[in-house]
């Protein structure tokens, strides 16, 4: 009599376990919640690792697909992505400080000062916010010689460039604002030195220092500018030109090409 | 009788010609090939910094005190290269003007290089390796060099000009070049472009018609105050006064804007028609390229001279003599 077995049935103690894993797998992802979340199924097929890049709302900065060459590292080096990623950090810490500081002259030292001693991970979050922000100034030079060496600022990318040059400036803004903040001795000096710089416009220094500054010392008005500007007005900022940049990369054709 | 296509030199007559791939199949996937290598470089930062910060503390000093000023004061690094320009020129080209027209220079370069040549690959045009390295090494000791000749007490530069004689010991205007001392001190030579305006005197011989009284025209004393055209002049409105009261230092203007902006511009244009002659600066992408790393060079030697070479007063000395005086 030929080998015959009952189908379905688990011979051993590893098929159990199998079928048990493919229950708790359909009762995970296909059920109607996890369906109204994930329209795709799991990306294990092209079809599927397409769709997961076209519907979601993070990944459809990204086009589908794109040319092999664009995937190597030494293309990129990752400089962009890397940049957007500090900022993302940088806004994620930045909230967690914010917490704890309010901007005033009479305070912000004692909550930076607080935060080494008396805040869970306080000193952390304020080292990490400093370092990705350098790093970020970094990192957006980098990009940008990256941009500039393989030839990607020329048609249809020109404007592009122009957002890019902006988003520069915009983050070299966000650094220096952000340098007063902890109002120690470093930061009112250092910002002293760009007070200076500012009041040196030919014919409009002396209407820069008031309208950016507060006044023609750092003092109480130029902290709360200086913090309005660096937690809202210019991340917000930021924010608007890259969502620009990024579907400018997109509209303008991917990545750079040699023709 | 059939006509025979010649041979396609460098390959075997009747071997199959390669077919060309197409586009598609020179494509990948962004899910998995590219989220993967973001994911990846994301984490890897994420844990660099995460260790960074565990080990190094962000610096907090003392409380701000406007009454206590720290010697040396210093911008943020990535501003320090501006810091050091204000000590070579005049504050409103150094801080404002100069800047703001490197910006307007790179958001212009795509408007200026239109051509859609060499792009999408890393230093697209045939010598732009050699450009970008030569550029780089060039602006180094360009920006040294100025720096060192602008510290001339310090850098010795100043023996370059030791011959130019002391006022002091020289009649007044006999119309060669002298350089006044400070009393008692050593005679220097030249010591910053600064002194062309402030420490140097001459004198040509100039008719009386022309605005003189002596018959010579006294560098820099004649030359300091020369009113601006309609200066001072009530019109109109009223409020139009931009020269008002303003007078034209032409020394001071040769020594903080003429000398620095010339000398800028004529390393420019030197190293872009030196590479032109020989050849390696071809195109339009060419001379931006040799720009662009100039300046990016510039801005990150400057930097470095401020960060690292500047002590209290902004004297330029080296790193391991610096010393914070907290004030």
């Amino acid at each position: 009599m030929a080998f015959t077995e009952e189908p379905g049935k688990p011979r051993n103690f590893q098929e159990r376990i199998g079928i048990l894993q493919d229950r708790i797998y359909d009762r995970v992802f296909h059920n109607y919640i996890w369906q109204s979340i994930f329209r795709s199924g799991y990306p294990n097929t092209p079809r599927n690792q397409m769709l997961v890049v076209a519907t979601n709302v993070f990944l459809h900065l990204h086009p589908t697909r794109l040319h092999r060459t664009h995937v190597k590292i030494t293309h990129t080096y990752c400089l962009g992505g890397l940049t957007f990623f500090m900022f993302l950090v940088l806004t994620v810490t930045g909230v967690l400080l914010m917490f704890y500081y309010v901007p005033d002259v009479n305070r912000a030292y004692q909550d930076i000062a607080a935060l080494e001693t008396n805040v869970k991970f306080g000193l952390l979050m304020r080292n990490l916010h400093r370092w990705t922000a350098h790093a970020m100034v970094i990192l957006v030079f980098l990009h940008m010689m990256r941009v500039f060496y393989t030839g990607a600022y020329k048609p249809p990318r020109e404007f592009n460039w122009v957002v890019g040059v902006i988003l520069l400036v915009l983050t070299l803004v966000l650094s220096f604002t952000g340098y007063l903040l902890p109002w120690d001795q470093l930061a009112l000096w250092a910002v002293t030195v760009g007070h200076g710089i500012a009041g040196s416009a030919p014919y409009f220094g002396d209407e820069t220092q008031l309208i950016v500054f507060g006044g023609y010392e750092i003092g109480p008005n130029a902290l709360i500018r200086f913090y309005t500007l660096h937690v809202i007005a210019l991340p917000l900022l930021a924010a608007i030109f890259m969502a620009v940049h990024f579907w400018r990369i997109r509209r303008d054709g991917g990545m750079a090409r040699p023709l | 009788m059939a006509i025979e296509a010649p041979p396609v030199p460098g390959r075997a007559p009747g071997a199959a010609r390669p077919r060309p791939k197409r586009e598609r199949e020179e494509e990948v996937l962004v899910w998995p090939d590219l989220v993967f290598v973001e994911f990846i470089s994301a984490v890897l930062f994420t844990i660099t910094f995460v260790i960074l910060s565990v080990l190094i503390n962000a610096p907090l000093l003392n409380r701000a005190n406007t009454d206590v000023t720290p010697n040396p004061s210093k911008a943020p690094w990535y501003f320090l290269n501006l810091q050091e320009l204000l000590l070579h020129m005049d504050k409103a080209w150094a801080g404002v003007l100069l800047p703001t027209i490197a910006l307007g220079f790179f958001a212009a370069i795509p408007y200026l290089d239109r051509s859609r040549e060499a792009q999408g690959i890393w230093f697209g045009t045939k010598y732009s390796v050699r450009i970008t390295i030569i550029t780089v090494v060039y602006a180094t000791l360009v920006c040294g060099i100025l720096v060192a000749f602008d510290a001339g007490d310090r850098t010795k530069f100043e023996y370059a000009t030791r011959w130019i004689p002391s006022c002091d010991n020289t009649a007044q205007h006999v119309g060669f070049p002298c350089l006044r001392d400070e009393p008692g001190a050593k005679h220097l030579g030249i010591v910053t472009t600064k002194d062309f305006s402030k420490r140097l005197q001459f004198s040509i011989p100039w008719p009386d018609a022309l605005g003189t009284d002596d018959g010579h025209l006294d560098w820099p004393r004649d030359l300091d105050r020369i009113p601006v055209p309609f200066n001072n002049v009530d019109c109109c409105y009223g409020s139009l006064h931009l020269w008002k009261g303003m007078n034209l230092n032409i020394p001071d203007i040769m020594a903080n804007q003429v000398i620095p902006l010339s000398t800028i511009a004529f390393f420019t244009v030197l190293i872009i028609y030196v590479l032109f002659r020989l050849g390696w600066v071809r195109t339009r992408r060419d001379v931006f390229i040799t720009m662009f790393t100039g300046v990016l060079t510039a801005y990150l030697v400057l930097s470095l001279v401020g960060s690292f070479f500047r002590g209290q007063g902004q004297a330029l000395i080296w790193p391991w003599e610096i010393k914070v005086d907290p004030g």
